[in-house]
């Protein structure tokens, strides 16, 4: 009896083969083995790197943590894959985001898929921290947690140039801004504010404004809600798939699949800039942020990252 | 030998700290060596800063590492402070206060009520 070759050899290897690659793969990042150029998000500053002149709603994304998911009640849950994950955290405050870039640059037009294994998580309560207090929280019943109200949005979103500049943007809103829980993907209709429309007078933000789109109001939702698995309470960490298509030949969104759903994005609007960026050409930026509604931490794990294109 | 892994976090940019204060825990089970650097970037006259290092099983609950010894980040002895930390466990943060030495009766330009603040860039220098 003989055995057909596998149809891509690649996915051979196990750390590769729970991921979908197109034909070139960019990026594997596996935490366990560092945060592979995964790094915090900063605005601009001047030239003598005064810190001032960073738009304050751009200036305390937090560093990213290689973590080991432990908790006070099981110590190390350890991640996906070996024991590290990449943790982006919020500050115990509302309105605040985490966030971690990723930069590359373009070397063909086409489709890029991003692909991760992701968790997320609002901090466990502590007296010190007091979570258990915080607006949010619901009423236990030893299967809904109350911390589970008390985790916001995370998001995944792209920052390209090709001569024009603009972001492919999704995120999955847990809970709204007054902690009702919605499950759904948003998208903003407007491109992010930039440190130059802010030095231009154009836009002045406040420390916690959401940096993506600041107004509530430029969110839409897109495709059914979708339930995840936040799995009770905030100590028990439970990996989905997340596989996000978009092609940089159209300047579009193509679709996103979460674990068994896979949402159409083919009508999700890329809003442009109008005006041109210099120094960005084939700019091609991943990032990933977390933001929270309360005054708790909100947590972003991702076990590993997968980023693929056709071209 | 493997090369090693290193991180370095910016624990706090920019930030202007006065009284008590902690910073936010940040995870480096992964770490065997630690190293805090403090860059004063401006201070009020005569404020100092005495910080600990502190640690915790969780990145809820904490104490203070090697008994709570506690640093002096004076900025009147230059702008950069460093110093290690060792056997810390899985998480770490600082805790600390600012404070302000005795007013000096004969300086004109010593508020007595003026509060004591520093601001500074707070790094953690890891590696595997």
């Amino acid at each position: 009896m003989t055995t057909a070759p596998h149809p891509d050899p690649r996915l051979l290897d196990p750390k590769l083969a729970k991921f979908s690659p197109l034909r070139r793969i960019l990026v594997h990042d596996d935490f366990t083995t560092g945060t592979h150029g995964w790094t915090e998000l900063i605005g601009n500053h001047d030239q003598h790197g005064d810190l001032d002149t960073v738009d304050a709603h751009m200036s305390d994304f937090r560093p990213p943590q290689l973590s080991s998911c432990t908790f006070f009640d099981v110590g190390t849950h350890g991640a996906m894959s070996g024991t590290y994950a990449l943790k982006v955290a919020t500050r115990p405050v509302a309105g605040h985001t985490g966030v971690a870039i990723r930069r590359l640059t373009m070397s063909g037009r086409g489709r890029v898929q991003f692909e991760t294994y992701l968790a997320y998580k609002a901090e466990a309560a502590s007296a010190e921290n007091g979570a258990a207090t915080a607006a949010g929280g619901g009423r236990w019943d030893a299967n809904n947690h109350p911390s589970e109200q008390q985790f916001g949005a995370f998001t995944v979103a792209t920052d390209i140039c090709d001569g024009v500049r603009y972001h492919n943007v999704v995120r999955y809103q847990n809970t709204d801004l007054d902690h009702r829980v919605r499950h759904r993907w948003m998208y903003p209709t407007v491109p992010e504010p930039t440190p130059r429309e802010h030095f231009e007078g154009k836009v002045r933000l406040a420390r916690t404004a959401d940096f993506t789109a600041p107004d509530p109001a430029d969110w839409r939702q897109f495709s059914a809600p979708q339930d995840l698995c936040f799995n009770e309470v905030p100590t028990k960490v439970n990996w989905h798939y997340l596989r996000w298509v978009i092609d940089t030949a159209t300047r579009s969104n193509v679709e996103l699949q979460v674990n068994d759903v896979v949402h159409d994005m083919s009508d999700v609007p890329v809003p442009p800039y109008d005006e041109e960026y210099g120094s960005l050409q084939n700019l091609l930026n991943f990032y990933v942020s977390v933001r929270t509604h309360t005054d708790v931490r909100n947590f972003l794990y991702l076990d590993s990252v997968l980023i693929s294109a056709d071209w | 030998m493997t090369m090693r892994q290193s991180f370095t976090a910016v624990i706090e940019r920019n930030a202007t700290l006065a009284g008590e204060f902690t910073t936010e825990p940040y995870e480096a089970a992964w770490a065997r060596e630690a190293r805090w650097f403090v860059r004063v970037l401006d201070a009020t006259r005569r404020a100092r800063m005495l910080v600990r290092t502190q640690i915790s099983p969780d990145g809820l609950h904490w104490c203070d590492l090697d008994g709570g010894t506690e640093q002096s980040v004076d900025p009147g002895e230059g702008p950069l402070h460093s110093w290690p930390a060792a056997e810390f466990g899985g998480w770490l943060r600082l805790r600390g206060t600012v404070v302000d030495d005795p007013d000096d009766p004969d300086d004109p330009d010593d508020p007595a009520d003026a509060p004591a603040s520093v601001k500074v860039l707070i790094y953690l220098a890891l590696k595997s």
